[in-house]
């Protein structure tokens, strides 16, 4: 690695164009609608296909989804390809469940967060559907695979195994580069002499057949789809009396007849066979967090090799960024409360090193940043690698951005990341190229199957199991083992023993829990063109999800280590070392939410230390709590031949895991929100952010391989003028140099989001970072609102 | 892990207080507050460590409790939760609790021995000022090294006025720079040319308000007139210590056009030695504070300034100066 950052040349940037501003103004005036084209589609082909070999038939579903949505190409586009046939509507996949989208069809027009229209039409189409797939989701499949107590402890919410269990995996990187230098045509050349080679006589390559096949019918099927693009462009030019667009509609039409199938040679081919390949990707599955990853290495040559120039160049970029938003996702009510915001986790990270570990800045890594300030939109998921030779003249453009108060780009710190994939396993080239899925979960993208948000595991419930013996005190039954009573324990470590033995009974049952829902979806769900585009599934004539990836994770998060770490916290320093309180009013007080004791929950709250103010004590208790949970998940394998790696970060997921969870000592009432991430609890980081960085990089932030999360807040008085972004690159750097592992900056004022609370209206396109993803503010809920707005303000 | 004193935050230090301390070593100084990621009182990200007590009375004060030389009792009301265990717990009864809430605490029999500190949880009811060592303070400035390298950053030295603490001032001055830190120091400068030439000797960048240029009007809005004030800048400027001026601009009291340009004709006439002036529009963020120490605030009603009120400003100085920002 270089020690002296290089100094680079930034090209020309520009500001978003009067095209791009009106492009900008008719998206956020489109409302999400739901669309039930894909859901018909496929249901009428697996109706067709009944019996056939899966990856066959969801190869021949893929092919009808695409030959008979609806197409369609907007004023003003460039690159062009639709998810549904309205922009920004939702697709519905019923293969995975739509037990929960039947019940909820009458409320998605009201709920509060997350608000789709859908017409009586649209709900008929559905309802019809549905009637196909009850007992046939991998939903209803894998629950019956599940352990009868997996699924309890799911259903308890000890953790969630929800995102997969109810929907598609994504959290993956495709081989954009592949596409773009090779075209898909040398993929289907690639499976044909696979085939070619097969011996059918051997019962396990029979089954590689299907597999293959599936994947020529898949990528097949993708290329007669852009060829649709290309037929619709001409007959508009045909009918267009502008000449300008006219002469733009007939090179779209050009282009999509070339693309994706063979090479891309111009920046527009480059960008237009990107765009096929990540918009089919989402058709085929609901599997959010396909990130584009290192999108500045794989596009820069083709903006190199073209002559555009940065200012045209500029602006097909921000049309595709665009084009990223309009991407769009229905969830169910309950995990609009976990993922709102109408996020898709799309990450696009520039800068960082090359395979080779020298500096990877490069003129499109400017220019994607310039795109993330043009737009403000919140998609995609901006990000940036910082290692020791990343130039300032890059590091100051993020901190401009990170200033704008988008909460992006989140910053990743190479030294850390790069020894942690080692220790994973990775080969060193492909450790240095890593990228980032979804929130904050590294992989090098186009080799990885990371199933990097398996579950949810709450901290702060384990608490409460470990102080009640094992018993469940929303509900009053006993789920986890008998590991004592709070006014059993003689000494602090009685506590970390009840702790230590809850938490490895639970994750067992994760563990199981997870791989019940990842067979699930090899048997049912394996999903070819996705497939095609990951090494080795090819050549080793298998899916990406019965384990042909060449790298296999499973990632589950534990969310509430600063919960969890200030509850062992207080009880040590009050009950323990001060004796201030005893065991049993500790139990009193918890059993009664505090009702008439709220100067103990104070004693709790000031005067035990806290996670988050730099100090040792505190900081301490929260990284063992950590590790007693990563050490746990690391036992573990999948059924993909891959190993279980820890995470440490919630998304908004602390909100609906805190409202199971009783009081606990750290003096949180019951059913309130837990910490976000790593982040300390809101308001108890008391001293300002150096000290709550300080806190942080404690963790050992390297076991947690599959990411932490810091949301860092600041007031912009406390970044403005150059100082300020010197000041913002400076806390960046400490945390770095100290071992943390990722961090991600608001800059907003409360009075801003008070107002932006009471004046939805006026504030349509504030975006804030809700821990791991930026989302337009006033589509959140009114409970995650409260609690960006609760968050210490950290001005001095 | 332990609670040994030294390895006590600043925070901690808040929940118990001992008068004792004062003795517990040859040179102690009494602090009020320390921040740590202070942006806007010298270069990069700095330490900012109050000491107690202070010359001036500004009638604009936006930290009352800053200006005893003395620790006292300062009660914040909406902390409270009503437990009375500060009623309870003092041994000369200085605490009545009223129906409704109101609390009085007479400050003639109060004597600092800290009891309802250490019991009031909420954190409601506090004592301004604990004595430190020289070594306790560089213990919690010590905690953000990490961060004065990334950003040049450093220890400031405010108030109240450090210079009225000349000792425990020079000490910890000193021991930063063994310590290789960079030292500022925000003061009023109304101290004598002696203790004047031996703190700002170990000062890296003087930092200090100029309140008003007429002597006499200086004296009614501070308490003290101006003189030894501008004599002790134009020693520092001839000595060739760097200098950022300050103006506190307080409507009606120092926001004059021909104050303003006098103000800024004063500091060109400095030369070279000063690196900015910083207009600081008046806020009223302190006054709570005023009232919680049982005192008056004598600008109660003074509304700030609006930004094109202050931008005039910035630019009548900038008239005969280059260097003019507003805020740090
Ligand atoms: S001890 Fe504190 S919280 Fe309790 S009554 Fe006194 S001031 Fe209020
Ligand atoms: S410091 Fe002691 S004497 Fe003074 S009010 Fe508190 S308890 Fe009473």
């Amino acid at each position: 690695m270089t020690k002296n950052p290089p100094v680079v040349v930034i090209p020309q940037l520009v500001g978003p164009s009067d095209r791009i501003k009106r492009v900008l103004d008719r998206f956020v005036n489109t409302a999400p609608e739901i669309c039930a084209e894909r859901a018909v589609l496929i249901t009428e082909s697996y109706k067709e296909t009944e019996g056939r070999p899966m990856p066959v038939r969801r190869a021949a579903a893929l092919d009808k989804i695409l030959s008979g949505m609806s197409i369609f190409i907007q004023d003003d586009e460039i690159v062009v390809g639709n998810q549904c046939s309205m922009p920004r509507s939702a697709p519905i996949f019923p293969e995975f469940s739509c037990q929960w989208v039947e019940e909820e069809l009458d409320r998605l027009e009201k709920r509060t967060a997350d608000v789709f229209l859908i017409s009586e039409e649209t709900k008929k189409k559905l309802r019809s559907a549905f009637e196909y797939w009850k007992g046939r989701t991998t939903n209803e499949i894998a629950s019956q695979l599940m352990p009868a107590e997996a699924l309890e402890a799911h259903n308890d919410v000890v953790y969630t195994v929800g995102n997969y269990f109810y929907n598609g995996v994504g959290h993956i990187s495709a081989d954009y580069a592949k596409v773009m230098n090779k075209g898909l045509d040398v993929i289907i050349a690639e499976a044909q002499a696979e085939l070619d080679k097969l011996d059918f006589t051997d019962p396990e390559q029979l089954t590689k057949m299907h597999f293959l096949k599936s994947v020529i019918m898949a990528n097949t099927a993708v290329i007669k789809f852009a060829k649709r693009f290309s037929d619709l462009a001409k007959s508009m030019a045909g009918k267009c009396k502008d000449k300008a667009r006219k002469a733009e509609l007939l090179e779209i039409s050009r282009i999509c007849a070339k693309v994706p199938a063979k090479p891309a040679e111009t920046f527009q081919e480059a960008l237009q066979s990107f765009w096929f390949v990540h918009l089919v990707i989402q058709i085929e599955s609901n599997g959010h967090s396909i990130s584009p990853m290192r999108f500045d290495q794989y596009m820069n040559p083709f903006y190199k090799a073209d002559s555009i120039g940065s200012e045209k160049a500029q602006e097909m970029l921000d049309l595709l960024w665009v084009k990223f938003a309009e991407l769009n996702k229905v969830r169910d009510e309950s995990s609009t409360m976990a993922f709102a915001g109408y996020p898709m986790f799309m990450n696009l990270i520039v800068g960082g090193v090359r395979r080779d570990g020298s500096d990877a800045t490069n003129d499109m890594s400017f220019l994607v940043l310039q795109a993330g300030a043009n737009t403000k939109l919140y998609a995609p998921s901006l990000s940036i690698r910082i290692h020791e030779g990343t130039p300032d003249a890059l590091y100051k453009k993020a901190a401009e951005l990170s200033r704008m108060g988008m909460g992006y780009p989140a910053y990743y710190n190479d030294r850390v990341i790069i020894p942690a994939l080692l220790a994973r396993g990775l080969e060193r080239e492909d450790a240095r190229d890593y990228g980032i899925i979804g929130c904050v979960e590294p992989q090098v993208g186009g080799k990885t199957e990371g199933w990097h948000d398996a579950a949810f595991f709450n901290m702060a419930k384990i608490i409460e199991l470990c102080l009640n013996d094992g018993v469940d005190k929303r509900t009053g039954k006993q789920i986890g083992p008998k590991s004592g009573r709070l006014e059993d324990f003689k000494s602090f470590d009685d506590l970390m023993a009840s702790y230590a033995v809850q938490t490895e009974y639970f994750v067992r049952l994760m563990a199981a829990a997870d791989n019940a829902v990842d067979m699930t979806h090899a048997k049912h769900c394996p999903l070819p063109f996705l497939s095609s585009l990951v090494a080795d599934c090819i050549a080793e004539g298998r899916s990406l999800q019965e384990g042909g990836a060449h790298y296999n994770f499973t990632g589950p998060q534990g969310v509430g280590v600063a919960n969890a770490g200030d509850s062992l916290t207080a009880v040590r320093k009050l009950v323990f070392d001060e004796k201030k309180l005893t065991l049993e009013e500790l139990r009193e007080v918890l059993e009664t939410d505090f009702e008439g004791r709220e100067d103990i929950r104070q004693m709790l709250l000031n005067r035990a230390p806290k996670y988050g103010n730099d100090n040792d004590y505190a900081d301490d208790i929260a990284r063992e709590a950590a590790l007693v949970y990563c050490r746990e998940v690391d036992r573990y394998t999948n059924p993909r031949g891959g190993k279980f790696q820890p995470g440490l970060y919630p998304a908004s997921a602390n909100v609906p895991l805190g409202s199971v969870v009783t009081a606990t000592p750290d003096g949180r009432k019951a059913w309130t929100p837990l910490a976000d991430g790593v982040s300390p609890i809101s308001g108890c980081d008391t001293c300002g952010p150096t000290a709550s960085v300080l806190s942080v990089a404690k963790l050992d932030h390297e076991i947690a391989s599959n990411g932490t999360l810091l949301n860092q807040k600041f007031h912009p008085s406390a970044i403005e003028g150059d100082k300020g972004l010197e000041n913002l690159k400076s806390v960046t750097e400490t945390y770095f140099q100290n071992g943390g592992f990722h961090v991600q900056y608001n800059v907003i004022s409360r009075e801003t989001l008070e107002e932006a609370q009471a004046n939805p209206e006026k504030y349509k396109g504030l975006v804030v970072r809700v821990a791991g993803y930026s989302a337009f503010f006033t589509a959140l809920d009114k409970s995650l609102q409260d609690d960006i707005i609760a968050r210490t303000e950290q001005t001095f | 892990m332990t609670g040994i004193e030294s390895m006590k935050t600043w925070k901690e230090r808040q929940h118990s207080f001992d008068l004792e301390d004062r003795n517990k070593a040859a040179v102690t100084g009494l602090v009020f507050d320390i921040q740590r990621f202070a942006v806007h009182d010298g270069g990069g990200i700095r330490t900012l460590v109050f000491l107690k007590g202070c010359p001036l009375s500004c009638r604009w004060c936006q930290n009352p409790e800053s200006m005893s030389p003395r620790p006292e009792i300062m009660r914040i009301p909406h902390l409270c939760i009503g437990c009375v265990k500060c009623v309870a717990e003092c041994p000369d009864q200085a605490i009545r609790f009223r129906e409704g809430g109101t609390v009085t605490i007479d400050r003639a029999v109060c004597s600092l021995c800290g009891e309802c500190v250490e019991r009031c949880y909420a954190g409601s009811m506090t004592i301004v000022g604990r004595y430190m060592t020289v070594g306790d303070v560089m213990a919690e400035v010590e905690r953000d090294r990490p961060f004065y390298t990334t950003s040049q950053g450093g220890v400031t030295f405010s108030g109240g006025e450090p210079t009225m603490q000349p000792e425990f001032l020079i000490a910890a001055l000193k021991e930063a720079h063994a310590r290789g830190l960079h030292t500022a120091i925000e003061t009023c400068a109304q101290v004598s040319r002696e203790t004047w030439a031996a703190v700002i000797e170990h000062v890296d960048l003087i930092l200090t308000d100029i309140k008003h240029m007429d002597s006499a009007r200086h004296k009614e809005l501070t308490g003290v007139s101006n003189g030894r004030i501008l004599g002790n800048l134009k020693m520092a400027a001839n000595m060739g210590k760097n200098l950022r001026i300050r103006v506190p601009l307080i409507p009606g009291c120092n926001d004059g056009p021909e104050n303003i340009l006098a103000t800024s004709e004063f500091v060109g006439s400095l030369g070279a030695a000063v690196e900015g002036l910083d207009i600081l529009p008046y806020h009223r963020l302190g006054e709570p504070k005023w009232a919680q120490l049982d005192r008056e605030y004598p600008l109660h009603g003074v509304l700030p300034l609006d930004r094109e009120e202050v931008l005039a400003v910035k630019r009548l100085a900038e008239k005969n100066l280059g260097n003019v920002t507003i805020g740090g």
